[in-house]
């Protein structure tokens, strides 16, 4: 073998790499959301959770409970059964397994097996929200929960929705990272071409990816705008998203009104939480929360924020289902072309990577 | 169900006491294993030369200290019995490179995730499952309280590694060379709070003294869970022979055989699936010998153990003689 063709068979150690995409193992230690607080009740819910079918139903007590959603005896989804107290009972043999996953009662059997037990997640609930452990259960410190306060706090007003997404959750998190979209996807709400052209800056704080811009003496988009009653001011905008987990988005906006009658600077706060959990590698589940400081009591602000939310991030929807289409059913590869407003979104994914080749893969 | 065993290798193997020895396994295709759940055991199947293929379980000690073992690689710990040929078997003939195969983990011995407080009772040998679950209540910081018995520190493995991850929450009990200091599992027992769950294992006499005590104290059934590898051989197995009256065979039992293994090796595939006396698929009909059954299942009845007109094969033996069954 000759020198070059040494050189040709090793990776060049000057190759660019280690960006996440769609491909790329989901990473499975990370607290997730499994589902709205009142999504989880005393009927059972079955969704599947990085690849996985979970059951998700309320102990008596209150507590969520998430058990893998087959019977480890014929794989019947235990989430086609019913409850008995806090005893979750298979609706084909009438295997009975108790929070922890441990069976409890086998009828056609003289003894309770031993071996017959059901996979437990970890999950914990936090407002309105009820998070899941899908990794190794020795690491679910709940003190890893990220923070949002704010959609439990009395200081605050959120509407929210949820979505089902055909896409992965890397390019969601990249969509999310990426404001220059918005004047061209979000026309109506989010985007205005002023504040596309305005100065971003991106930084890294550990796992943690942060843009921020602001923008002074500019119209307000009418997602704020609108309902604040701001849209025939000028304003002083700042912005701040992150990518805070693969499972957690959240973005702080906010409007300062200089022109406001009482002579003084009214500030007003957004923050908006996308909650994002990969169904499997190429789909997922979405919550969000648009929360707000001012008028909590305004029934036509809540219409109008969750009515141009939705309105926002079905365009979403519909932007990554067509992408993922794409890149997924065109016979001919391509590789993406990164400029300059893609930094952030590289970031991420050069995260989601290295958090992905940091744990192990196995199986359980 | 064939072909579902892993074939590993012996990767490192330390004495740690005079009487036990732990082995280190690795994957021989260097693929990750299934990971293991805290209490968990897996099947060792390796050939013997003097008894032919033997089959015992061990727990998955998990890792050392804190630090899970490599995907690769399950560690487990050995004590050699005298009388008891498998393990000699493994002490002897064991030595890095060998091959033999392990099934995936099982696990009837779950640490609950959900408990707010756990207490765990090893005696010797049965500290194995009882370190991995430690492991686990320390990374997730919950309250615990470890009591780990043996005759004397220098018989007891992995005692430093235990006591330094307990801590505070652990104690070292020394019964001395008689064994006649007991641990007094009524006092351990009493004080522990209501929202306890109680892990032992060990010694057949120690786990039923916990369950008596609990039943004493008029605890719950459940709240004490335990582990035991009582269908596993005994010093006092004998050999025997099995006639298979309608195949018109007969097959030698080795004192480190089951009748399902020796079934199996001479190509006879009969049912089962758990390996320890509780799943009911492996039972068959007896013809004669009844009288002399050896029951070690957990599944059939007493009435069905006293009739001695079936037995599980894959733990229950005979007291010498031939077994006539029904196949």
């Amino acid at each position: 073998m000759n020198s070059i063709t040494a050189i040709a068979a090793a990776p060049s150690p000057l190759e660019m790499g280690r960006f996440a995409d769609q491909n790329t193992p989901l990473v499975r230690d990370c607290w997730y959301v499994a589902g709205f607080s009142d999504e989880i009740t005393r009927d059972i819910l079955a969704r599947r959770l990085l690849g996985v079918d979970v059951a998700l139903y309320r102990t008596l007590a209150g507590e969520p409970v998430a058990v893998r959603n087959r019977c480890p005896h014929r794989s019947f989804p235990l989430a086609k059964g019913r409850l008995d107290g806090d005893v979750l009972v298979c609706g084909y043999h009438g295997m009975q397994f108790d929070p922890s996953g441990r069976c409890v009662n086998m009828p056609s059997m003289p003894i309770v097996p031993t071996n017959a037990n059901v996979r437990a997640f970890p999950t914990a609930e936090r407002g309105p929200l009820v998070w899941i452990w899908m990794g190794d259960p020795d690491h679910a410190d709940e003190s890893l929960i990220p923070d949002t306060s704010w959609l439990a706090s009395p200081g605050w007003k959120s509407v929210r929705g949820s979505f089902h997404m055909k896409s992965d959750y890397v390019a969601m998190h990249e969509n999310l990272l990426d404001q220059t979209h918005f004047p061209f996807l979000h026309p109506g709400t989010v985007g205005t071409p002023e504040f596309a052209r305005s100065k971003l800056d991106v930084r890294q704080e550990g796992d943690v990816i942060v843009i921020y811009r602001s923008l002074k003496n500019a119209p307000p988009p009418g997602i704020y705008g609108v309902p604040m009653g701001l849209m025939e001011r000028r304003v002083d905008r700042f912005s701040e998203a992150r990518f805070v987990s693969p499972a957690l988005h959240t973005a702080y906006a906010s409007v300062t009104d200089n022109e406001d009658p009482s002579g003084k600077a009214e500030v007003y706060r957004f923050n908006i939480t996308h909650l994002i959990t990969p169904e499997t590698q190429n789909s997922l589940h979405y919550w969000w929360f648009n929360s707000r400081d001012r008028r909590l009591d305004d029934e036509a602000a809540d219409e109008f924020l969750r009515s141009a939310s939705e309105q926002a991030y079905l365009e979403d929807v519909d932007a990554l289902e067509w992408i993922s289409e794409t890149v997924n059913a065109d016979a001919e590869p391509q590789f993406d072309l990164n400029f300059a407003p893609d930094k952030p979104g590289l970031l991420m994914r050069r995260s989601i990577f290295e958090r992905a080749a940091a744990q192990q893969a196995r199986a359980y | 169900m064939k072909g579902q065993l892993i074939d590993v290798a012996v990767a490192g193997i330390r004495q740690l006491t005079p009487r036990i020895r732990e082995y280190v396994l690795a994957a021989v295709d260097g693929a990750p294993l299934p990971r293991p759940a805290p209490g968990a055991h897996v099947e060792l199947h390796t050939v013997s030369p003097l008894s032919g293929p033997v089959v015992r379980h061990y727990s998955l000690v998990g890792g050392a200290g804190l630090e899970d073992d490599a995907p690769d690689r399950y560690r487990i710990a050995v004590q050699r019995e005298d009388r008891q040929r498998g393990s000699a078997h493994i002490h002897d003939t064991f030595a890095v490179g060998t091959r033999l195969k392990v099934s995936r983990p099982r696990n009837n011995f779950p640490l609950d995730l959900r408990d707010s407080r756990s207490l765990l009772i090893a005696g010797g040998i049965g500290i194995t499952p009882i370190y991995s679950m430690l492991r686990s209540l320390v990374r997730r910081k919950r309250p615990f309280e470890l009591i780990y018995t043996g005759r004397a520190a220098e018989q007891m493995a992995y005692a430093d590694d235990v006591a330094r991850l307990a801590g505070a929450s652990g104690r070292l009990h020394f019964s001395g060379e008689t064994a006649a200091r007991h641990l007094d599992i009524r006092e351990l027992l009493l004080r522990q709070s209501d929202d306890t769950t109680v892990y032992v294992c060990g010694p057949a006499a120690m786990i039923d003294a916990v369950h008596a005590a609990a039943g004493d104290l008029g605890w719950q059934e459940g709240r004490v869970r335990s582990e035991r590898f009582t269908a596993g051989p005994s010093p006092d197995d004998v050999p025997f022979e099995v006639e298979l009256r309608r195949s018109g065979r007969t097959l030698g039992v080795g004192r480190d055989t089951s009748i399902l293994d020796a079934l199996t090796v001479a190509g006879i595939e009969a049912l089962a699936d758990c390996r320890r006396g509780e799943c009911g698929l492996c039972p068959l009909p007896v013809l004669e010998g009844g009288e002399r059954i050896d029951h070690r299942d957990s599944y059939l009845s007493e009435e069905e153990r006293a009739a001695g007109d079936t037995l599980c094969i894959c733990v229950s033996r005979l007291r010498g003689g031939t077994l006539v069954l029904d196949a």
